[in-house]
């Protein structure tokens, strides 16, 4: 992780090897940042809403961390 | 509302490291991290061209830029949307900021950054000399840290470390949402790029290349919006291009205004290390 030329431009066919090096040893779910983080630049990209993102990993963030405290959260949507 | 945002002029940047050192001084960032680095395009390794060195008289092929790269406080970040418990956010003022205390290691915000500017503290950070050194308390093992646009600074009124020891006067720092600061008028004026914007997290820093601009003179190290009338680069007279000089620069008052009292030229005033 502390390559002497980070940070540095990830061409975006290599990000997933990146990303997985990134998360190897986390104590949380590997498989589930790594979703996360693909759809997380489709959401800047505009391919997914906020909402969308919130509510696709609402139910497995809640079961990974506890709570699911992302600014992503639409209005009025139900916690439990 | 205020947005912050960088401009970095690559045709002034002249790779000295100026400011990856001042940022690592100021932000007290452990042995081995670097939020800001200055990168080489060119050869393989940092400091080295790519081509050939001329030969016989002829002109070789010699060619190297430098990709100065820290966090570039998206405005659709990715780190901000994926983080489970809030810890990196989103200021009023647009610098995406984390919170220590709350972060819990879970790194899928750097996984989710496409720019790799977040750094994690696998081990106990040390420090040289041990008690730090900068304005910025020391953060723990087990978290990730990087780049806050020196938001400390920026509260007090204060450019970032590195914008006020770049000595080429390549990075300027401002409001992006004030057209007539020095960052929005060269955003407007010249050809700027912002990196892999196909990832559409529209980042405040912004690259000049191509046409070098005036950058900015460090008359003090305040920030544009503290400075009063004290402005020399930004109030339209021959350092900022055309369509600025020809404008109703109503604010222009004085012209060439004289630097005083606590203008204090390049070299900010930096505590004495470990005080946090
Ligand atoms: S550059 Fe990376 S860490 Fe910085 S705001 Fe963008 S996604 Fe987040
Ligand atoms: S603003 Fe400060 S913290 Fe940010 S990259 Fe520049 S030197 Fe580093």
């Amino acid at each position: 992780m502390n390559n002497p030329q980070q940070p540095r431009l990830t061409p975006i066919d290599e990000w997933e090897d990146e990303a997985t090096a990134m998360l190897d040893g986390v104590e949380y779910d590997t498989e589930l940042g790594l979703r996360m983080a693909r759809d997380a630049i489709r959401v800047s990209n505009g391919e997914l809403s906020d909402a969308e993102f919130h509510e696709k990993y609402h139910d497995e963030v809640l079961a990974e961390f506890g709570e699911d405290e992302r600014p992503t959260k639409p209005e009025g949507f139900d916690d439990d | 509302m205020t947005n912050y945002g960088l401009v970095i002029d690559q045709e002034r940047c002249i790779g000295c490291q100026a400011c990856a050192v001042s940022c690592k001084q100021e932000n007290n960032v452990p042995m081995g991290q670097f939020w800001n680095r200055v990168l080489t395009e060119g050869g393989d390794k940092i400091d080295t061209p790519s081509g050939g060195y001329p030969e016989d008289g002829g002109s070789g092929s010699l060619d190297m830029q430098y990709q100065p790269t820290a966090c570039q406080h998206c405005e659709n970040a990715p780190c901000v949307k994926v983080c489970p418990v809030n810890a990196t956010y989103t200021r009023d003022d647009g610098i995406v900021e984390i919170d220590y205390d709350k972060c819990i290691g879970c790194r899928y915000c750097m996984a989710a950054c496409p720019y790799n500017a977040r750094v994690f503290n696998w081990d106990e950070p040390e420090h040289m000399p041990e008690e730090g050194t900068g304005d910025v308390a020391a953060r723990p093992q087990g978290v990730v840290e990087k780049c806050t646009f020196c938001s400390h600074r920026v509260d007090e009124g204060l450019d970032p470390a590195c914008v006020v020891n770049c000595p080429a006067d390549a990075r300027i720092f401002g409001d992006l949402d004030d057209e007539s600061s020095t960052v929005s008028k060269y955003i407007n004026e010249y050809e700027t790029d912002q990196l892999l914007e196909d990832r559409g997290t529209n980042p405040k820093t912004h690259y000049i290349s191509g046409e070098m601009s005036p950058g900015r003179p460090q008359t003090s190290d305040k920030l544009e919006s503290e400075l009063d009338d004290v402005s020399p680069w930004s109030d339209g007279t021959e350092d900022v291009p055309s369509e600025a000089s020809g404008s109703d620069s109503s604010d222009s008052g004085g012209g060439h205004h004289s630097i005083e009292g606590d203008a204090v030229p390049h070299v900010p005033a930096v505590g004495s290390g470990g005080d946090d």
